[in-house]
């Protein structure tokens, strides 16, 4: 009886909170995801516009690895990354988290005809050019947190292929590094109408010995909308942080 | 009995789901899971701020000496998530707060301690952060 009073006050805080997201910002973190079919574009494209969350693990990546298999990092990086203190973490500092790192907070793509936009309510956005274009190549290509972006469709697949990143993004809280020559793959699949797929491929040479592959998921949050996150207003934990990264 | 049983449904599907709440920084590197507090007082101000929502408290003691705190939240964007509007604790609220002391902080002003449970003079239990989050 215990039990069902508790479940029964948590259903009527979700009840009210719900209700409540009708005017205000903000959903229901802890719904499922609704089930259904797959919604289409036009075109006949699965459509991926909306809110989701998750995607990647935000604490370990390398737990996202197929089972068995271990991050193929190179030695001389491993110490680097073993030396980062919580400090270094750009996240402590309100700098970009671009994939492969998720974050706690929910995102929205936004699908056109030319881009895809990913706009990320901790911190930031992606611009994705879906209009045929190819990377910029030399100097045209500078190191940038997020690096460039070009996105095609493989059936019902978006892949989204990136290069030109700077050295400073980390993979996840737990630091796995990368250098500015990674090329990242990125695949999204829209699996059910609350489902998405998300499946990365990291090709370093610099700091891995092979390319490796890792899975998740993202959720749809059908009733939410993005908030405002501007990280920088009120900081004041950075000066504070000590010691290892966790 | 058909309301009844969508409450627990809801319910139930609460805890389907265990969302990550909290982010931003590593809670070892900041806070001591050993040097637990506990205290009651009036609420001065409150920060509605990112990355972390605060709010200050003046402790008095029986001997009459007042010791400032500064409790560190989750962000606004968790805690509407969580039922809270930026007016849900207001200067002048009496409170009940448990939580954990940061290992360092500024030399001088409100000692830095992040909330792990917070409860309103009225008895309403507010939804903190929190602390168990950041140690995952």
């Amino acid at each position: 009886m215990r039990t069902l009073a508790a479940l029964s006050i948590a259903g009527a805080v979700l009840m009210t909170v719900s209700l409540g997201a009708q005017t205000r910002l903000g959903g229901n973190i802890r719904a499922n995801p609704p089930t259904g079919p797959v919604p289409r574009l036009a075109d006949g494209k699965p459509d991926m516009t909306g809110v989701w969350l998750g995607g990647l693990p935000v604490g370990d990546i390398s737990t996202a690895l197929p089972k068995g298999e271990t991050m193929p990092i190179r030695s001389e990086w491993k110490k680097k990354m073993d030396a980062f203190q919580a400090n270094d973490d750009p996240q402590a500092h309100c700098l970009p988290l671009p994939p492969p790192r998720f974050t706690p907070y929910p995102w929205r793509m936004v699908v056109t005809p030319t881009h895809v936009f990913f706009l990320y309510e901790m911190y930031d956005y992606r611009q994705v050019f879906t209009d045929g274009r190819k990377h910029p190549s030399g100097d045209d290509l500078d190191p940038t947190w997020k690096g460039h972006s070009i996105g095609s469709w493989e059936g019902d697949t978006l892949v989204i292929d990136t290069v030109g990143y700077n050295d400073k993004t980390w993979f996840d809280n737990k630091g796995w590094p990368h250098s500015d020559k990674m090329h990242l793959i990125e695949r999204y699949t829209r699996t059910d109408l609350g489902t998405l797929r998300v499946e990365m491929t990291i090709d370093d040479p610099v700091a891995y010995t092979k390319p490796f592959t890792v899975t998740g998921a993202a959720r749809l949050m059908p009733k939410d909308e993005l908030i405002e996150y501007v990280c920088d207003e009120n900081n004041q934990d950075a000066p504070y942080l000590q010691g290892a990264k966790p | 009995m058909k309301i009844i049983a969508a409450i627990v449904l809801a319910g139930a599907a609460a805890i389907t789901w265990v969302a990550p709440l909290h982010a931003h920084h590593s809670f070892a590197a900041q806070y001591d899971a050993t040097r637990h507090v506990e205290l009651k007082g009036v609420v001065t101000r409150v920060e509605w701020t990112n990355p972390h929502a605060r709010f200050y408290v003046d402790e008095k003691s029986e001997r009459g000496e007042v010791t400032s705190w500064n409790f560190e939240m989750a962000s606004p964007n968790v805690l509407v998530r969580n039922g809270w509007k930026r007016t849900t604790l207001t200067i002048g609220d009496q409170v009940t707060v448990t939580g954990y002391l940061a290992r360092t902080g500024p030399p001088s002003g409100p000692k830095m301690a992040i909330a792990e449970s917070l409860t309103a003079a009225d008895g309403r239990k507010l939804f903190a952060s929190t602390a168990q989050d950041l140690t995952r």
